[in-house]
């Protein structure tokens, strides 16, 4: 099944047909960004982890959304540092998201908020584990020294720091931040 | 949990004690938010004096839960279904005591912190970093260790263990990885890893003996605090094939290279600056799975970024003279690149 056919809650709308490919210039950052991906291979990984250790989709009811849209706002979401809702908004609206989405034309209905809600953004990635994680970067590090733009050679092997970042929210914590931003 | 089993049981007295106990460890936990309040920092000394009162408190929680759990065994009114319930959530509660009690102990002052220790009741991945000092806060979080291309800094491998192991545990998982990229690759010349840099972490003898096994040079991990040479001499070149299996795998110019490519702190800040921009060094999700996924993405996306700047020629004279080094590159014929001319 298509892209197209999968997002077809919201890409059936009854506005114009538009072509994302035609709103978003060559050299815009983020579709030569999205084009150094291997999109195929790593969707392929994807969808395979998720065939053996997730029970089958019930053939009923509307289509889940495309596995190439969820894992490139995943992507996404960590280059333009947004949250969940942030990037699933910036995809109804962001012609450059579409494109690094996959998404090659768009027939939106005006009062749609959503394309992608961002609860299931969170239910793709609790889906996602360490080891399908590790065969993405093998699969980026592989086409990238298959097509001559990185040798490996000679590397260099570091650690570093990566703080908790989760917060416990209190009634203190609240009041103090709501009297820091007035 | 005491006082739901209490309740449930009908018994009064063990109640008003767990009640009683509950009030004290409430008001002790009130008192540190307080003095805390307003200062955007928490002192270790603070903790420490709170874990104590904590502590001194909270020792009578350990017989108040086997008094509840032998009122709950002698029982006769409650149904079996419920009482195996309650015993549950009751051992459930009591493990998480003993954890958070045994982590409280291992906080003091004084005392080294082994690794992996649970510092955290509700994350029990979370584990305190060796980089914290003794004067401040102790540092908390995940330390992940990553393997990169020395030219142009796109990342081969990510490692993230359980805990905190030395760095030296770090580097044959993240060869292997790479190893395992190139041999997934189609085309019939497959390239070969020829030296790994590092910091001093990673000059332990037995580390450097695994990577000579494998053919790879170590001479881009500096043994003692003296800058590594970026030019050898024929000597540096002759001892550092001797430390191979098989001495004539390699030319005298990859060991120039491998010399020239020896660690360096500012591209490694550069590398994590990359990944601190996309949230790769500020975790937000849960867990060990959690952490290894955001860090992962990070990296897939400063990878992607790297491979269009790369794509662009958009590189530091660096990189593009390193690109040159790994023949990713034609020479520069505008350079005087071996001073014939």
């Amino acid at each position: 099944m298509g892209i197209v056919r999968q997002l077809q809650h919201w890409l059936g709308g009854p506005g114009p047909q538009l072509t994302v490919a035609d709103f978003v210039p060559e050299d815009h950052p983020l579709r030569r960004w999205a084009d150094t991906f291997p999109w195929d291979p790593m969707v392929a990984a994807i969808d395979q982890h998720m065939a053996t250790h997730f029970s089958t989709q019930p053939q009923r009811g509307r289509p889940g959304v495309s596995t190439r849209v969820l894992l490139a706002l995943e992507l996404l979401k960590a280059e333009l540092a947004c949250s969940d809702e942030q990037i699933c908004s910036r995809l109804r609206t962001d012609f450059a998201v579409l494109y690094a989405c996959g998404v090659e034309q768009v027939q939106a209905h005006r009062e749609q908020a959503h394309f992608v809600l961002p609860e299931v953004l969170a239910q793709f990635r609790g889906r996602l584990d360490e080891q399908v994680m590790a065969h993405l970067l093998q699969i980026q590090a592989t086409d990238a020294m298959e097509k001559g733009l990185v040798s490996p050679a000679h590397l260099v092997a570091d650690t570093f720091v990566s703080e908790q970042g989760s917060q416990r929210v209190t009634d203190a914590t609240t009041l103090y931040k709501a009297k820091k931003k007035s | 949990m005491v006082d739901q089993i209490a309740d449930q049981l009908g018994k009064t007295r063990l109640k008003q004690e767990a009640r009683q106990l509950h009030g004290q460890l409430a008001g002790v936990m009130r008192t540190f938010g307080r003095t805390c309040r307003g200062r955007q920092k928490v002192f270790v000394s603070l903790v420490r004096q709170t874990e104590k009162q904590l502590l001194t408190v909270g020792e009578w929680v350990g017989p108040l839960a086997l008094k509840a759990l032998l009122d709950l065994y002698e029982d006769t009114t409650l149904a079996e279904p419920q009482k195996n319930r309650l015993h549950r959530h009751l051992q459930q509660a009591a493990n998480h005591y003993e954890s958070i009690e045994r982590q409280s102990r291992r906080l003091t002052q004084g005392k080294k912190l082994a690794h992996a220790k649970i510092v955290n009741a509700y994350d029990p991945t979370i584990a305190p970093i060796l980089k914290g000092k003794s004067n401040c806060p102790a540092q908390f979080g995940k330390k992940p260790g990553l393997l990169a291309e020395m030219a142009t800094g796109f990342i081969l491998g990510l490692h993230l263990p359980q805990g905190n192991p030395d760095d030296a545990g770090y580097m044959m998982p993240l060869i292997d990885q790479v190893q395992q990229a190139i041999d997934q690759m189609d085309t019939p010349a497959k390239p070969r890893i020829h030296s790994v840099a590092g910091d001093l972490a990673f000059r332990e003898t037995g580390l450097r003996n695994q990577l000579h096994g494998r053919g790879l040079l170590t001479v881009g991990i500096p043994q003692t605090l003296e800058p590594i040479p970026t030019t050898p001499t024929l000597q540096m070149i002759t001892a550092a094939r001797r430390t191979l299996p098989w001495p004539k795998s390699i030319s005298d110019t990859q060991i120039k290279i491998a010399y020239a490519c020896g660690y360096s702190r500012p591209f490694v800040e550069s590398l994590i600056e990359g990944l601190s921009i996309r949230n790769g060094t500020h975790l937000k999700y849960k867990g060990h799975r959690g952490a290894f996924i955001q860090t992962m993405t990070a990296v897939l996306a400063h990878n992607a970024a790297t491979l269009d700047r790369i794509e662009q020629n958009r590189l530091t004279p660096r990189a593009q003279r390193f690109r040159r080094f790994f023949r990713l590159k034609p020479p520069n014929s505008l350079q005087d690149n071996d001073g014939k001319n």
